[in-house]
């Protein structure tokens, strides 16, 4: 695992200057409009920019920007599997791998992959996993990485759609593309596709449901491949922003469609007509 | 997780009874398995808790240390979780093998506990900004027999309601070095508010219906399930979809809510029995590990 043996640190006790800076109390306002311009409880997501088949060595990838959330992923497989103790006779193996650039957040992360990294990981496993059709693929591993190039919100959303439309990219076959859509419950009002202020910093004195929800859906087969929530919300919040967060993914579905239309017909002209 | 092979004619059986609200053991869909409870199981810790639950043994151990707050959060103290799957449970844990799972168990219990109110983290404070309290729950997995989640959960409960932190004075000496004053009397000591602590309750689908408290058996039959932490007053703090398959939208909101009434249901009746077992006393008999 690479560490920095090159650079000089600064001694132990000393902290990030940010910590120091003379920030007013940063308190977002819980009405009106946010602060690039959407909505609050509408299903206003930011616009995408999608593309396949960035990265040449890839079987598959995918890149895709919304707002400032920048993240590439790729795909690799079906291989055969590197530990033989762990084929499986019966389907393949998916493997997944979530890390963010040391420069994605505002804070310097870390080259050594922490717990949050893992949890991320697991989470991209746990929803990707119902959509590929693993038992065909017997004996193999499909691996997926995906990396963060800019974290500015609901970076774990993004990384299933990208991861989703790299396994497309790649052939692999699947039952359904896999959208991500998260929101953040703040006080008795939600915002769709937080940015990174909006999810770090909870807004006004309310005590009550502050939280944030990433649901993975599957809009063809109408199914949620993956579910995380954190924070305290009611039951009823909760049920509402499931239901909020697969409207958002709908909206998402037409673009993520043709961008996969568009990187097959440049990787495979349709024969002319003559 | 530990896993059983379970025969295609098994599977059928499971499904079929849990279809007509009966499991192989006799319980309904939404019931526990039996459960024990005891606290103050290990002398060394300033908290310590063990549940079994059915056949899954847990034991939890909370120790106090003073340590520096967070650089963001200066006047809160913080909760540091571990899970440690110990070979003892199945041959699978041996080495590094129950890392995964642990690292798994561990990221959940930091999301559970990611609120303002599950702990009062303000209390842990010492000095704000130089000293706080450093709370380190360890988890230890002794037996696997599904239901992890529900049972840490209630263990780190009773491990909290039972955790004594000494009462400390931090007081300036001559120079301008802190002294850290510690009470003589051993039972001068501050104890934490577990009312808001969450419950977690996982629910299986297994067929069309949901389980509560599935055993390995019935978990080898569920594509999915549901991990919701539900506090006494209903409100729900972390809820997460484990496991290799889909769900459809209402099963989870059905899932959610049954859960929330579940999970709603447990914390009375585990106030109840940690009150009446810290009044015992003296009197209490130690059941410890062979009982």
């Amino acid at each position: 695992m690479p560490t920095d043996t090159k650079r000089v640190r600064g001694p132990e006790v000393s902290q990030s200057p940010s910590l120091f800076l003379c920030r007013p109390p940063v308190v977002l306002p819980s009405q009106g409009p946010r602060a690039d311009g959407r909505q609050r409880d509408q299903v206003d997501v930011r616009p995408v920019f999608v593309r396949c088949g960035l990265v040449s060595q890839a079987k598959g990838s995918a890149y895709i920007e919304a707002g400032n959330t920048k993240l590439m992923c790729c795909v690799y497989g079906p291989r055969e599997t590197e530990r033989k103790d762990e084929t499986d006779m019966k389907c393949g193996r998916l493997t997944t791998d979530m890390r963010f650039a040391p420069f994605s957040c505002p804070e310097r992360g870390s080259w050594i992959q922490g717990s949050q990294d893992k949890d991320f990981s697991l989470m991209l496993h746990e929803s990707l996993q119902p959509a590929v059709c693993l038992h065909k693929y017997p004996r193999s591993q499909i691996e997926v990485n995906v990396m963060v190039l800019e974290n500015s919100g609901s970076v774990l959303a993004h990384a299933i759609t990208c991861a989703s439309l790299a396994l497309a990219d790649a052939g692999i076959e699947m039952y359904d593309l896999v959208l991500g859509c998260s929101i953040r419950q703040d006080g008795a009002s939600c915002v769709v596709d937080p940015s990174y202020m909006e999810e770090n910093y909870c807004s006004s004195a309310s005590s009550e449901n502050q939280g944030g929800l990433t649901v993975a859906f599957l809009p063809s087969l109408n199914q949620i491949s993956g579910l995380q929530s954190d924070g305290e919300m009611t039951e009823e919040i909760l049920t509402a922003g499931v239901r909020t967060c697969i409207e958002g993914c709908y909206k998402l579905y037409p673009v993520i469609q043709q961008a996969l239309a568009k990187a097959v017909r440049k990787a495979a002209p349709p024969p002319s007509e003559s | 997780m530990a896993t059983v092979q379970v025969s295609e004619a098994e599977k059928v059986y499971i499904l079929h009874g849990i279809r007509d609200d009966l499991r192989v053991d006799g319980r309904g869909c939404e019931d526990y398995r039996h459960m024990e409870i005891e606290t103050d199981v290990v002398s060394n810790t300033d908290g310590s808790a063990k549940v079994t639950l059915g056949h899954t043994a847990v034991l939890v151990g909370i120790k106090a240390d003073i340590g520096k707050p967070r650089p963001l959060v200066p006047n809160e103290g913080y909760l540091e979780f571990f899970v440690d799957c110990s070979a003892n449970a199945t041959p699978e844990f041996e080495g590094r093998g129950g890392e995964e799972l642990g690292t798994e168990l561990s990221n959940t219990l930091y999301k559970v506990f990611n609120n303002k109110h599950s702990v009062d983290l303000k209390s842990l404070c010492i000095c704000p900004g130089e000293h706080c309290w450093v709370l380190y729950v360890d988890v230890l997995l002794l037996q696997c027999d599904g239901n992890l989640y529900d049972a840490i959960s209630i263990a780190i409960k009773a491990a909290l309601f039972n955790t004594k932190i000494p009462r400390v004075r931090i007081s300036t000496d001559e120079e301008g070095g802190k002294e850290i004053e510690l009470s003589d009397d051993p039972y001068d000591c501050m104890r934490l508010n577990v009312e808001n602590v969450p419950c977690i309750v996982t629910l299986c689908k297994v067929g069309h219906r949901h389980v509560v408290d599935a055993t390995l058996q019935e978990k080898a039959c569920s594509v999915a399930s549901l991990i919701i932490s539900v506090t006494h007053k209903g409100t729900v703090t972390c809820t997460r979809k484990v496991g290799g398959g889909s769900l459809d939208s209402e099963s989870i909101f059905e899932m959610t809510e049954a859960g929330k009434r579940v999970g709603k249901a447990l914390h009375a009746p585990l106030m109840n029995v940690l009150q009446q077992e810290e009044h015992l006393g003296k009197k209490k008999q130690k059941v410890g590990f062979l009982g």
